[in-house]
């Protein structure tokens, strides 16, 4: 009984865990080795056609020309970008006078606080071709003419403002853990330094990115991750829904195949493979970290 | 009912394992367990019950804009009739279809619901829906119900759904204008191009004809009004696509060239929605735009002073006549119902005479009983008749059948329609990955 009584006082946690989270991904798992429809949904038959679905994935040309550079190349733009913004931001708000750090913070809040469905209009909006802030800017000096202009279609530009939108949200987090962790660095460290002549370019890079490591590698790995999966700021962006194919990502695909197709077997073996990736992905972050951490 | 006491059950236990001795703590866990089991039982007990006290309705939101009365009105109606309490539950219309996919998978289905015309044969296919057509013949409703609308909702000689009202779209543009300028709406393909080059000169502020490239509800009207069709049936009970068929191409083709070689549109509606186009009309700036009947009442909503400002044709043939516009809207389906004397009886109440007609008047749509129709249309309104006319006598249907639920899903048209007018591919490249994207998924 005693041995027992942990994992008794463990078991609603457990039982949550295991409803909400274990569960659902059995499940998935599950559906991605099938052909699963509208009428399976129905009768609740199972329908198992083995590793079709991942073999139809990997084979098509769409996910190696298309999908996957788009999920790729945007994640990691806008982690390097989400992290060299946050750090700045961080380094601002260590040096500015407690009025101003109060006001820039608000500030930063209000972008975090944001919810991305939101925030995503707002960007559709600045950047409307015909009415928008930035068309309108650049009609004035009369760069472009905004009834033949239109970023959403185009692959580039269509990521350049989701760039945008995501790093926005994105930054003020890694800004804010960032300056908490700049605050434990010890005072004498930099003090020293600038005694021996170092400038701030070298105080950065041999004092204060050494001492916060592990927290640049979490707020790394944590954006790494979100920025891989994100859906909403590309599905509503005009033309992110399907319309144009060029600007499909893992998690948009995977919405289309399940929900606008009822291919919910194709969606699940999607969504299994972006857990995977992110899963190896965090693994060698993890790795390199530990590795690092023995070395010091 | 039960699902609350379910949750609260849940809530007691964490509450239970914070504080308190072992032996309390396990009691109270126990007696947590306890309750939280008997919320599901009693959730199993509640649906599975022998005499219906309710019939469940699912209806979408907003289509009338104030259904307050109608329910109460249609819920006293059918207790009166039947004795069983009616259950009206509003969903909203962008998540329906996600919403009616889970109620199947947790066996949560209503008794009727309304469903669009395109979900049909998807759901009917699937076998989630009661064949009507059985009972469609015995009360010989047959003969008056909207062609378009009675097609939509019938695969293979069974029919999913009871027409219950349409909506359809016209041409409709800026009466006070085109008065400004003398000129007249276009009746021919050739008077559209020419009214809208017009403009471009006249209004240069204006968008004379939005091309908009995230729906296909205003290229279908062109590709039938040339003679060709998206899809037709193969002959061996499958579907072929022929969207990159010689007259598809010369409905696309005119279309777009609206766009690309005439200047009509801005580039901006390459991925415009049809909501989208609608607000540039709002905003003042297109001239011309494809849309439905139903957003009538939301200019006229927002701003009565447009009912001087509007005016509607059917969207014109290309050397004359008209050109055929897709009739949408709702069908009534028994989601196989463990009372289906019940359904149909509500089923009917609802599509036919009385409360038909009212529901019709009060949503802005028309109704799916061609008598009702035909009085609509004998009223004359100037904002309401020509579209009454493009449906009864140039009202079509996209293919009926499971697959093209998917294709629209992933939105093979409005893909085509983007890449034309971004000019990423020509009309021929554009429609024949359209048809090769089509047929893959009527052969899949």
């Amino acid at each position: 009984m005693r041995a027992l009584r942990p994992w008794l006082l463990l078991a609603p946690a457990l039982g949550v865990l295991a409803v909400l989270l274990f569960w659902p991904l059995v499940r998935v798992v599950s559906l991605s080795f099938q052909e699963y429809g509208l009428r399976q949904i129905n009768t609740g038959e199972s329908n198992y056609t083995g590793l079709d679905n991942y073999r139809e994935i990997l084979g098509d040309s769409f996910l190696w020309t298309t999908v996957l550079p788009n999920t790729v190349l945007f994640a990691v733009s806008c982690v390097v970008l989400t992290v060299v913004v946050g750090t700045l931001v961080a380094l601002l708000l260590q040096r500015l006078g407690k009025t101003w750090r109060v006001i820039c913070s608000t500030v930063i809040m209000m972008a975090w606080a944001m919810p991305a469905v939101t925030g995503t209009y707002v960007w559709i909006w600045i950047f409307d071709p015909l009415n928008g802030v930035v068309s309108g800017g650049l009609d004035a000096v009369g760069a472009i003419e905004p009834r033949e202009t239109n970023w959403f279609t185009d692959r580039w530009s269509f990521y350049a403002i989701a760039t945008l939108n995501v790093v926005h949200h994105g930054f003020p987090f890694v800004a804010v853990t960032l300056y908490a962790a700049l605050l434990t660095i010890p005072r004498e460290l930099p003090e020293a330094a600038l005694m021996d002549g170092a400038n701030a370019w070298q105080r950065f890079w041999r004092i204060t990115v050494p001492t916060i490591r592990p927290v640049f590698a979490v707020v790394t790995i944590l954006s790494t991750i979100w920025d891989f999966k994100v859906f909403a700021q590309i599905y509503l962006m005009p033309g992110g829904s399907g319309a144009n194919p060029d600007v499909l990502n893992l998690g948009v695909w995977s919405y289309i195949q399940s929900f606008s197709r009822n291919e919910y077997g194709m969606g699940s073996a999607i969504a299994v493979l972006l857990t995977l990736l992110l899963l190896a992905i965090t693994v060698g972050y993890v790795k390199a970290l530990a590795r690092e951490g023995d070395q010091l | 009912m039960a699902h609350t006491s379910g949750r609260g059950g849940a809530s007691g236990r964490g509450g239970a394992s914070g504080r308190g001795g072992a032996r309390a703590r396990r009691r109270r866990l126990v007696a947590a367990v306890a309750a939280l089991t008997l919320g599901a039982v009693t959730a199993c007990g509640g649906d599975e019950g022998g005499e219906p006290d309710a019939l469940q309705l699912w209806i979408m939101d907003g289509t009338n804009p104030d259904a307050g009365p109608y329910v109460e009105a249609l819920q006293a109606e059918f207790e009166e009739r039947t004795g069983v309490a009616l259950d009206v539950q509003f969903i909203q219309w962008a998540d329906a279809h996600d919403r009616i996919t889970t109620a199947m998978a947790g066996g949560e289905l209503p008794d009727v619901a309304e469903i669009g015309t395109t979900w049909a044969p998807e759901f009917g296919a699937a076998g989630a829906l009661a064949d009507l057509a059985p009972r469609i013949e015995e009360d010989g409703l047959a003969d008056d119900l909207v062609p378009g609308l009675y097609d939509a909702g019938t695969v293979d000689g069974a029919t999913y759904g009871m027409p219950w009202y349409a909506g359809v779209r016209s041409l409709i543009y800026r009466a006070d204008v085109f008065a400004e300028h003398s000129l007249e709406p276009p009746t021919t393909w050739d008077e559209l191009r020419d009214v809208g080059l017009a403009l471009r000169e006249l209004e240069p502020d204006m968008i004379p004809f939005p091309v908009s490239g995230g729906g296909e509800y205003g290229l279908d009207p062109f590709i039938w009004g040339a003679g060709g069709d998206v899809a037709e049936p193969d002959g061996e009970g499958g579907w072929r696509s022929t969207v990159n068929e010689p007259e598809a191409i010369e409905g696309i083709e005119f279309y777009t060239s609206l766009a690309t070689e005439h200047g009509l549109s801005v580039a901006a509606a390459e991925t415009w929605l049809e909501t989208d186009q609608l607000e540039s009309f709002q905003n003042g700036e297109a001239a011309m735009v494809i849309n439905g009947n139903w957003t009538i009442a939301t200019l006229l909503e927002a701003d009565p002073s447009w009912a001087d400002r509007i005016g509607v044709v059917p969207i014109p043939g290309r050397d004359g006549g008209f050109s055929p516009s897709f009739v949408g809207g709702s069908l009534l389906g028994d989601f196989n119902s463990s009372e289906p004397d019940l359904a149909w009886e509500l089923i009917t109440l609802m599509s036919t005479g009385e409360f038909a007609a009212s529901w019709a008047e009060q949503s802005g749509y028309f109704p799916g009983q061609q008598s009702l129709l035909e009085e609509v249309q004998e009223r004359d309104d100037p904002l309401v008749a020509p579209f009454a006319q493009q449906m009864s006598e140039a009202g079509a249907n996209l293919p009926v059948t499971e697959k093209y639920g998917a294709i629209q899903g992933e939105q093979v048209l409005p893909r085509m329609l983007q890449a034309i007018l971004s000019g990423e591919a020509t009309v021929r490249e554009a429609a024949d990955e359209a048809a090769a994207a089509m047929d893959e998924t009527f052969a899949g």
